[in-house]
């Protein structure tokens, strides 16, 4: 392979563990054993990050050298070179230790980025704009990563010279215009970041041996920008919103790798690249199903098609809708990858609270004038009388919408005291967005000045989900578990394992809330006061049984009957308690 | 600032409707002090009290305002305090950007609540969060050496953070305690009015 042992070539040959490559290595590793198209690279095993810090941070000349071989062993597999404006390399460069923690240097992407290889990347795709993005991006990620400055985020009009002079009037240090200094300092820079402040922090806290050390991964990038036969995009092996057996995608044509997750671009449905090229189409469905099966979960898989040749650049577990998760888990069990047990450790009492919430879905058809539409900000439905400052919020008997032009800390009390919230201006980001989502009120923000100026007294609902504020209360209709795909069956199969007997009333009910034991938010509870109450009890009900540590006291005591309270909903009692029983699936 | 009537009606303009105690909390005072402070306000009408928590009323409001413009002129004409609170501004935005990106997470090409399911996801905000907090060095170490009060606010965060980092989540963007969000948020109002600037929300 005309390398050293100092560095891996992750060619699926062998299976270096996390340990020795990290999770990203190892991950490379796996995809390509299983035969699938990921592009080449080689790592800097873990081992070598120890030896840098042993050594005063000096990287060892042979270390070097190695790495120069793996770079040749990548301008071999790709055709290119590493620096060469008829025909460039650029490589990414990440960390990966055998677990991730904060500290850790971010992804660089397009090292070997040059004045030179933007005039020839300008040639190649046929893009000047393209290629003057790429450079711009490049030197803004190594500025902020590697050297630490903090500088704007480059405008439209911003070229690789504005970003380079920002970077170096706010670190006094340049991005080097050399391919391999970049390669070097990005290497350091990780290997570094294993004695960064956060990262010594994170490991004192939680008692992680400082020797260790982060791998570094070099992989080439592929170029999906090169005319109508190459494009990005990503793969859901199933639709992670409605839980569909479906894939579900997007594909940008002509589009390079972050633009689809940016959303700079429009990318199109997934079934417009069947279309254009079902050879690709059928390929990356053929690896969906295989890395689904091999994973036994639902995965989300970016992809970049080169020229019409597929390439995987990233798999995950996919991140899914509540509604998803459910179907996902009783589905998977159907599909004979996981067993019961498996499934209801995959979904959250949150998620089946969530897929059981009422919905305006009815009474929103059927009449509510709408008073205003604005950003949606926190999910939910919420009615109740405007207020619009927080003295008559905290004041007011009845449920109280806080309707505000913007809000400040001062008006947080009266966010606590209200149902839901509504301001004029201010977007998803705001102040206002955040605090409502921290305390679970749902909301809608950025309505527009003066809109809810004559709302003061007024009864109105809330659609944090849609954004809409509606005239008056409207009806909300119950959701029951036959109404979510796959609910009925993780109930009947929590029901099984769960030997506490949900009942509607007991003779002898302990109540937990009156008790003292209620549940607080933002607090934990104390396992050991909830033991000692609920030992010996007969029958009990009380918020805390709704949290982890309530429940798990609840099956520690073998408490016989729970009387859930009014509101409390008996699928997500039995979710907790089956997941309390088998202690953490997750 | 050394008048401390002036002080302790801004502490609770900031903390809105709190005791003496969580003021001086916030202005890293003794309580004993704001509490005389706060009497006086409530019998200048400045502040009015009951069962020992206090609330700026209008005129108060009024009176702060005007306060803040002949203390802080000074302040408010320094370039320094204006570079940084430029430098302040850029990292509030990505901090409320990845606040959001805390609470919703993509899922398709929508966005719901975090359901922490991801701990690679989750794990990425704290570490992007930890790297807001030592850039945040830089403008509240100006901010300290112009209004030494104001090095409170460092405190404050470092604490926040360090629980984060202990893997208490509550302590990102919590609304009832004293959170990573919630010092940002009261530190952001304090230097609004101090510097008279508005609030500029991202939409």
């Amino acid at each position: 392979m005309g390398v050293s042992n100092r560095i891996l070539v992750l060619d699926g040959a062998s299976r270096p563990g996390r340990d020795v490559v990290g999770g990203k290595g190892a991950s490379i590793s796996e995809m390509r054993a299983l035969g699938l198209p990921v592009p080449p690279a080689f790592v800097l095993p873990i081992a070598e990050c120890r030896r840098f810090h042993a050594a005063d941070e000096r990287l060892e000349p042979q270390v070097w050298d190695a790495v120069l071989g793996g770079i040749e062993y990548l301008e071999g597999e790709t055709g290119r070179r590493f620096g060469d404006p008829a025909s460039p390399l650029l490589v990414s460069v990440r960390s990966g230790a055998a677990v991730s923690m904060p500290g850790m240097m971010d992804t660089i992407l397009n090292l070997g980025m040059t004045d030179a290889v933007e005039r020839g990347l300008a040639a190649l795709s046929g893009d000047p704009g393209f290629a003057r993005e790429t450079h711009v991006r490049f030197c803004a990620e190594f500025g902020d990563t590697v050297l630490g400055a903090d500088v704007d985020p480059a405008g439209d009009d911003a070229t690789a010279d504005t970003v380079r002079a920002a970077v170096l009037a706010d670190t006094g240090r340049p991005v080097p215009a050399d391919p391999h200094e970049q390669l070097r300092a990005a290497i350091l820079a990780v290997f570094r970041s294993w004695s960064s402040r956060r990262a010594i922090a994170y490991r004192r806290h939680w008692r992680i041996a400082e020797e260790g050390g982060t791998a570094v991964v070099v992989q080439a990038m592929v170029f999906g920008n090169l005319g109508q036969q190459s494009g990005t995009g990503v793969l859901f092996t199933r639709d992670p919103l409605s839980g569909a057996l479906s894939p579900y995608g997007e594909w940008l044509p002509g589009g390079q790798g972050e633009d689809v997750v940016s959303g700079t671009h429009d990318p199109l449905p997934l079934a417009s690249l069947a279309e254009s090229l079902p050879g690709v189409h059928g390929q990356l469905l053929e690896a969906a199903e295989l890395l689904e099966r091999h994973h036994a979960d639902v995965l989300d898989i970016e992809f970049t098609v080169e020229r019409e040749r597929l390439y995987l650049l990233q798999t995950r577990v996919a991140k899914r809708s509540p509604l998803a998760a459910v179907r996902f888990a009783a589905d998977l069990v159907a599909d004979g990858m996981i067993d019961p047990g498996v499934a209801l450790g995959r979904v959250t009492p949150e998620q089946v609270q969530s897929v059981l919430s009422p919905t305006l879905r009815e009474s929103a058809a059927t009449g509510g004038a709408t008073l205003a539409r604005g950003v949606p900000a926190c999910p939910g439905v919420a009615s109740g009388t405007v207020a619009h400052d927080t003295a008559a919020a905290e004041d007011a008997d009845g449920p109280v919408v806080l309707a505000r032009p913007t809000t400040s800390p001062e008006d947080v009390a009266a966010m606590i005291a209200a149902v839901g919230v509504v301001t004029e201006r201010g977007g998803s980001t705001s102040h206002a967005a955040v605090v409502t989502r921290a305390l679970g009120r749902p909301s809608v923000v950025g309505v527009g000045d003066g809109e809810t100026a004559g709302w003061a007294g007024r009864e109105v609902t809330i659609d944090g989900t849609a954004g809409v504020v509606y005239d008056g209360i409207l009806p909300t209709r119950t959701t029951r578990a036959g109404d979510v795909p796959g609910l009925a069956d993780l109930i009947a199969w929590a029901r099984e394992r769960v030997q506490i007997t949900l009942a509607a009333e007991h003779p002898r009910v302990l109540d937990l809330d009156a008790a003292g034991l209620r549940l607080e938010p933002e607090r934990r509870s104390d396992p050991a006061a909830l033991a000692r109450a609920m030992c010996g009890a007969a029958a009990i009900s009380g918020s805390v049984l709704g949290s982890a540590e309530g429940a798990q006291a609840a099956v520690r005591c073998g408490v016989p009957v729970i009387v859930p309270l009014p509101g409390q909903r008996e699928e997500v009692l039995l979710l907790r308690l089956a997941q309390a029983g088998t202690g953490d699936m997750r | 600032m050394s008048d401390i009537d002036l002080l302790a009606l801004h502490g609770l303009a900031i903390k809105k409707s709190g005791s003496a105690a969580a003021v001086a909390e916030v202005l890293g005072l003794s309580a004993e002090e704001v509490q005389v402070a706060l009497d006086t306000a409530c019998a200048d009408g400045r502040a009015a009290g009951a069962g020992g928590t206090f609330m700026v009323t209008p005129a108060g409001r009024t009176w702060l305002d005007e306060r803040y413009a002949e203390e802080f002129a000074g302040l408010r004409q320094n370039p320094a305090s204006a570079e940084a609170y430029e430098q302040f501004e850029r990292i509030n935005r990505k901090l409320l950007a990845l606040m959001t990106d805390w609470q919703m997470m993509p899922a398709g090409n929508e966005r719901i609540p975090n359901d922490h399911s991801d701990a690679d996801y989750d794990a990425d905000i704290v570490d992007q969060l930890g790297a807001l907090h030592e850039r945040a060095e830089r403008p509240l170490g100006g901010f300290a050496e112009l209004e030494p009060r104001l090095g409170r606010y460092r405190e404050r965060l470092e604490h926040a953070y360090d629980r984060v980092l202990a893997g208490e989540h509550g302590w990102i963007s919590g609304a009832r305690i004293d959170s990573y969000h919630t010092c940002w948020y009261e530190l952001h109002e304090d230097l609004l009015r101090l510097l008279g600037r508005q609030r500029e929300e991202p939409s």
